[in-house]
């Protein structure tokens, strides 16, 4: 990898551990090869959202140019947001495109991470699925995100209704994942996921 | 008041010159939002060559200050480069940014590109920009 890269990435390294947001243990970032190529970042849900109490991992991946392009990121864990795919946990932030500036870090890319889980943008949705309900539906939409904090991402909220619900379909050989889905997307509607799932 | 000319950023047509009716229609699709050069999502273009070949150099530098690139402090006498915005960067740090895009990597404030497209339609978002000022200042004119 190219040495202003692997330099950058070292400093900034430093630069987030000695952060207070990471003794905070509001982000942390570990490497994962000794070439500062491939990072994982982890945030904190940000408090009174629905994704309060869970732990969000994410690939970084450093292209050869950075800082001169910005890093490549995406969640791994599963995130119920409209600017996140559900899918494949792709993002959609203007600061990792077109407004990314050389200046700016891994670190005020994991803060405004965190920032746009406390304030989603809906008209600029990564889910359309996810984004609908965002604006149709708040309320459902707050109890399917923190439903799937809690599954994904170790969130404290039980939701044994949401729960219920998706055992009726495991029971009939639907993969727990397949039935969150779906129900996530027909609002908890069980008749509708069904119908859904079988044809 | 600024002329007709000017304020669309376009010439009169000198004696016997003909209308340049692919123009006429790429500034058409450009006001009605359709441009075929849609800059909205990316980068500015790179900066004007002319823009970098006179960037101010420095050589003396605040205690402990770093480039906001590479993050590594300023040794005293090294040579850096100044941008219209104040911010400082080493050359070898800015100029692959320069040539990428038109905008200081701390701040983004914008400079010259040598892209005429870009230029024009820059001057269009600013015109655009200044219009509802002024539509915004007649209106609390008449109503407050
Ligand atoms: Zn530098
Ligand atoms: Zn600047």
């Amino acid at each position: 990898m190219a040495n202003i890269a692997a330099q950058r990435i070292k400093r900034e390294f430093k630069e987030v551990i000695k952060s207070e947001e990471v003794a905070k243990c509001a982000i942390k970032l570990e490497l994962i090869d000794d070439n500062y190529s491939e990072l994982k970042g982890e945030i904190a849900g940000p408090p009174d959202t629905p994704y309060e109490g869970g732990n969000f991992v994410l690939e970084i991946k450093v292209p050869e140019t950075y800082p001169f392009n910005p890093p490549k990121v995406k969640f791994l864990t599963k995130i119920w947001h409209p600017n996140i795919s559900s899918v494949t946990g792709a993002i959609c932030l203007d600061i990792l495109k077109d407004q990314w500036a050389a200046a700016m870090t891994l670190r005020t890319v994991l803060l405004s991470l965190q920032a746009l889980m406390a304030a989603a943008e809906p008209d600029d949705p990564q889910d359309a699925v996810v984004a609908k309900q965002y604006k149709e539906n708040p309320e459902m939409f707050n109890s399917t995100a923190r439903h799937w904090t809690n599954v994904y991402a170790g969130g404290p909220n039980k939701n044994p209704d949401f729960d219920q619900k998706i055992q009726r379909l495991t029971d009939m050989g639907v993969m727990s994942h397949d039935a969150r889905v779906a129900l996530s997307t027909y609002n908890w509607e069980l008749e509708r996921a069904t119908e859904a799932i079988f044809t | 008041m600024t002329d007709y000319f000017e304020e669309f950023n376009i010439t009169p047509l000198a004696q016997g010159e003909t209308p340049n009716h692919m123009l006429h229609l790429a500034r058409l699709l450009r006001d009605f939002g359709m441009s075929p050069y849609e800059f909205n999502d990316e980068l500015p273009p790179p900066a004007s060559k002319a823009f970098v070949d006179n960037l101010e150099e420095i050589t003396s530098h605040e205690p402990e200050s770093s480039c906001p690139i590479c993050l590594k402090q300023f040794s005293a006498g090294e040579i850096a480069k100044k941008l219209d915005c104040k911010h400082i960067f080493h050359s070898t740090c800015i100029l692959p940014w320069l040539e990428k895009t038109s905008t200081c990597p701390l701040c983004r404030h914008e400079f010259k590109t040598d892209n005429a497209d870009y230029e024009a339609y820059k001057t269009h978002k600013k015109r655009e920009k200044e219009r509802e000022g002024e539509i915004e200042n007649l209106h609390n004119s008449m109503f407050s």
